[in-house]
C-alpha cells in the first residue's frame, strides 16, 4: 500500500529525514517511536503533503501512485488520514459542515453520489455516540475551545466519518489522560480492517498498549535505526532511547 | 475641495421642480443655503484629509441626472430586496412607490412616511426640527450638502415615547435599470422618542451593470433611554457609486446599535457618525466585502461628548482581486466625557497581492479618566488551517473561500433579526459563487 524508499528531507536547509525506507502493507499496523527532533512528526507531514518541505532524494508510492506528486487534498481524497498532534481550530467553521464537505470530496473522487443529508447526519451521530461525543460538537465551530481531549476524539471522528485506507497517527496520545486514551485507542481499534493500515507515531510505549502494533521501528536523527516487533516498543521503554541512539553510534 | 463641473451647475439650476417640499419656504431656503455651500465647497478631494484614500473624481466625470418618475423596476430586484415579517416602504430611482410599499399596522401614533408626503402642521414641524440637526462642521462637505439641496425623498419617522414598535421597518431603494447615470439623493430622518424602541433598516440594491449614483443622507436622534438598532445594506450594482452616511445623536442614556453590510458598488462611501450623551452606548459593527476593482470606504467617528457613555466598535473588511478597503474610524473624547469607555477594532483580510486596505484607527482624548482601546489587523489566511482543511479534503479554493467566508460571517452572526441575518448570508455566500457553502450546514 505505502512504499517510501531512501526518503532525503529538508527543512530551511537542514537535513531531517536522512534515507527512510519503510514499506506498510494492507492491515498492518506500525508504529514509529523516537525521541523529540528525531523528524518523526516531518514524516507525518511529508505524507500529509504540508509546504515547507524539501524533498531531496527518494520516493514514496501509495497504491501505486507517486505521493509525492499528489494535491493535500488528492492525498486526502485517495484516502491519506493524518489525524494532527495539535488539531487546528478553524472558527466560523462547524465541524458538521467540514465533515461533510471533506466527505463529500471524497466521494465525489471516487466516484461515488454526495450522500443525503439525513443519512449523513445519522451516520455521524452513531459515530459520535461509539467515541462518548456530545452531539453539540457538530454545531461548534472545528475544534474552536475543545480541550487537548476533545481535539484528538474530533480527529478520530474525521477519520472514521472518511474511513481512509491509510491513517496516520501524529501523537495521538499527547496531553491524553487514561480515560480519553482509552476511548480514542477504541476508536482507532474498531477501524482496524484488513484493507486498512495505521502508522502510529508516537514518543511513548504508553499508546501501544491499547493498539497493538504489527511492527515497531526506531527514528532517531532522521534515520529508522531498530525495527522489530511490538517487544520492541517495551524494550526502549525500559532502556530508553540512550539505548538505540548509543548503539547506532557503537 | 475642487470647483463644481458644470454639468452639476447646472444641475442644480434646472431640478427645483422635481424636489420634494415645494411647499415649505424653509425648506427652500435649506437648499439654497446648502446649494451655496456646495457652489464654495465643490465635492471632497484627495487634499481633505477626510478623503484622502477615496478618489471621487470619477464621480464628478460622470454626467448623472435626475431620472423620472414611475420607471419600472425589475420584480426579482424587488424580491430580492424585500425582507419577510417588516414594514416596507419602497423608493426607486429617487421617488417613494406607494403601490410597492406596506406600512400597515403601525402602532398607534407612530409616524413613518415619505417626506414626499410630509403635511404641514406637525409632521412639517418634525421635518423641520430634524433636518441637518445631527450635523456639525466638520461632518459636512459636498455629498452632504448636494444630498440637502437636491433630495427628491426619503423617510420621516418618529417613534413617540414609550412606543415599541415590533416589526422592523425596512427602507428598500431600488435602482433600475430604466435610469441610465441616475442620481438619487434620499434623506432620512429618524427621531425615537423618550423610552421607545425600533428597528430599522437601510436596503440599497441596484440592477447589475447599472452606473449610477445613490446619495443618501440618514438623521438620526435617539432619546432618553430609547433603544434603535439601524442597519444599512449595501448592495448596489457593481458599477454604481454610493455616498451613504448616518448621522446619530444619543441623548442621556440611550441606546444605539448600527450595523453596515457593503457588498456592492464601484466606489462606495459610508458614514457612521454618533455624538453620545451622558450613559448612552453605541455599538458600531461593520463588513465589507470587496472584489474586482471595488472601492469601498468606511468612515466612522464616535464623539463621546458626555460621561460614562460606552462605545463598542468593530469592522471587518475582506478585499479581493485588485479591490480597495478603507477603514478610518475615529473617537473623540471631549474634556467632560469622563468615565469613557470606548473600544474600537479593524480586522482586515487581504486575499490577494493586488488588493489593498487603508485603516486609520484615530483617538483623540481630552478627558484624563476614560478607558479607551483600538486595534487594527490586516492579514492573510491561516496557511496551517488552510492545510489542515485540505487534508481533509476540501480543496485550496474551497478551504480558502470556508475560511474567508467565516471571519466574514462573525459579523453576519451578530445580526440578531432572523430574517435580516439570512439575507446578510446570503448576500456574503454571494460572493463566493463557487463554493458549494449550503447554509444549513454552518
Amino acid at each position: 500500500m505505502l512504499k517510501i524508499k531512501n526518503l532525503h528531507v529538508k527543512v530551511e536547509g537542514k537535513d531531517i529525514l536522512k534515507g527512510i525506507n519503510l514499506e506498510v502493507n494492507a492491515g498492518e499496523v506500525h508504529a514509529i517511536m523516537g525521541p523529540n527532533g528525531s523528524g518523526k512528526s516531518t514524516l507525518s507531514y511529508i505524507l500529509a503533503g504540508r509546504a515547507g518541505y524539501e524533498i531531496t532524494q527518494g520516493s514514496i508510492s501509495f497504491h501505486g501512485k507517486d505521493l509525492l506528486e499528489m494535491s493535500v487534498e488528492e492525498r486526502a481524497w485517495a484516502g491519506v488520514f493524518l489525524a494532527f498532534q495539535y488539531p487546528v481550530e478553524v472558527p466560523g467553521v462547524s465541524n458538521i459542515y467540514m465533515l461533510k464537505a471533506a466527505l463529500n470530496g471524497v466521494r465525489k473522487y471516487n466516484g461515488l453520489d454526495q450522500l443525503d443529508a439525513m443519512d449523513f447526519i445519522n451516520m455521524v451521530k452513531g459515530k459520535m455516540r461509539d467515541l462518548d461525543m456530545d452531539e453539540k460538537f457538530l454545531y461548534r465551530a472545528v475544534n474552536e475551545g475543545f480541550s487537548g481531549g476533545e481535539k484528538k476524539r474530533n480527529e478520530i471522528l474525521q477519520m472514521s466519518v472518511l474511513e481512509p485506507s491509510l491513517c496516520v497517527l501524529d501523537e495521538t496520545d499527547s496531553g491524553l489522560d487514561i480515560d480519553a486514551l482509552k476511548i480514542v485507542s477504541e476508536g482507532v481499534n474498531r477501524l482496524r480492517d484488513p484493507s486498512r493500515s495505521f502508522i502510529l507515531v508516537t514518543h511513548y510505549q504508553r499508546l501501544l498498549d491499547y493498539i497493538k502494533p504489527d511492527f515497531v521501528h526506531v527514528l532517531a536523527a532522521g534515520e529508522i535505526v531498530k525495527s522489530g516487533g511490538p517487544e520492541l516498543a517495551l524494550e526502549l521503554e525500559a532502556k530508553g532511547y540512550s539505548w538505540v541512539e548509543d548503539s547506532k553510534e557503537s | 475641495m475642487s470647483a463644481l463641473s458644470t454639468h452639476y451647475l447646472d444641475l442644480l439650476k434646472n431640478v427645483s421642480d422635481e424636489l420634494t417640499g415645494k411647499d415649505f419656504p424653509w425648506l427652500g431656503s435649506l437648499r439654497q443655503r446648502s446649494q451655496e455651500s456646495l457652489l464654495t465647497s465643490g465635492l471632497p478631494s484627495l487634499r481633505d484629509e477626510e478623503w484622502r484614500y477615496t478618489n471621487i473624481s470619477a464621480i464628478e466625470k460622470n454626467e448623472f441626472r435626475l431620472s423620472p418618475r414611475n420607471l419600472t423596476v425589475d420584480q426579482s430586484l424587488l424580491d430580492e430586496a424585500l425582507l419577510d415579517h417588516c414594514h416596507h416602504l419602497v423608493f426607486i430611482d429617487g421617488y417613494y412607490r406607494d403601490e410597492l410599499s406596506s406600512s400597515q399596522s403601525l402602532p398607534e401614533g407612530v409616524t413613518v412616511l415619505p417626506l414626499s408626503t410630509v403635511e404641514k402642521g406637525e409632521q412639517e414641524r418634525q421635518f423641520k426640527s430634524l433636518i441637518n440637526s445631527s450635523f456639525d462642521d466638520e461632518s459636512e462637505h459636498g455629498f452632504t450638502h448636494l444630498n440637502t439641496a437636491l433630495f427628491t425623498d426619503g423617510v420621516l419617522v418618529c417613534i413617540p415615547e414609550n412606543t415599541v414598535v415590533e416589526k422592523p421597518i425596512q427602507l428598500v431603494y431600488l435602482a433600475s435599470s430604466n435610469a441610465p447615470l441616475g442620481v438619487s439623493n434620499y434623506r432620512n430622518l429618524i427621531l425615537a422618542k423618550a423610552g421607545s424602541k425600533a428597528t430599522i433598516i437601510e436596503s440599497y440594491y441596484g440592477s447589475q451593470d447599472m452606473c449610477y449614483l445613490t446619495n443618501a443622507v440618514t438623521e438620526v436622534v435617539v432619546e432618553t433611554n430609547a433603544n434603535l438598532s439601524h442597519t444599512r445594506l449595501q448592495v448596489e450594482s457593481n458599477q454604481a457609486f454610493h455616498m451613504g452616511g448616518v448621522y446619530s445623536t444619543l441623548e442621556k442614556s440611550a441606546m444605539f446599535s448600527q450595523s453596515n453590510f457593503t457588498f456592492g458598488g464601484l466606489l462606495s462611501r459610508a458614514e457612521i457618525h454618533a455624538d453620545l450623551g451622558v450613559e448612552s452606548s453605541c455599538i458600531l459593527d461593520g463588513l465589507f466585502v470587496g472584489q474586482d476593482k471595488q472601492h469601498l470606504d468606511h468612515h466612522t467617528r464616535l464623539n463621546h461628548k458626555q460621561p460614562h457613555a460606552v462605545s463598542q466598535e468593530l469592522y471587518k473588511g475582506v478585499m479581493a482581486d485588485r479591490s480597495t478597503g478603507v477603514f478610518q474610524g475615529r473617537i473623540v473624547v471631549a474634556e467632560d466625557a469622563q468615565k469613557t469607555d470606548a473600544t474600537m477594532n479593524n480586522r482586515n483580510l487581504l486575499l490577494s497581492e493586488r488588493a489593498n486596505v487603508d485603516s486609520k484607527p484615530q483617538l483623540e482624548i481630552y478627558a484624563d479618566d476614560v478607558k479607551c482601546a483600538h486595534g487594527v489587523t490586516i492579514g492573510q489566511l491561516d496557511e496551517t488551517a488552510i492545510f489542515y482543511l485540505r487534508s481533509r479534503g476540501a480543496d485550496k479554493k474551497m478551504a480558502k473561500n470556508m475560511l474567508t467566508f467565516a471571519f466574514a460571517n462573525e459579523m453576519v452572526e451578530r445580526i440578531n433579526l432572523e430574517p435580516l441575518r439570512h439575507k446578510v448570508m446570503d448576500e456574503l455566500l454571494k460572493q463566493f459563487p463557487q463554493t458549494d457553502i449550503l447554509k444549513e450546514w454552518l
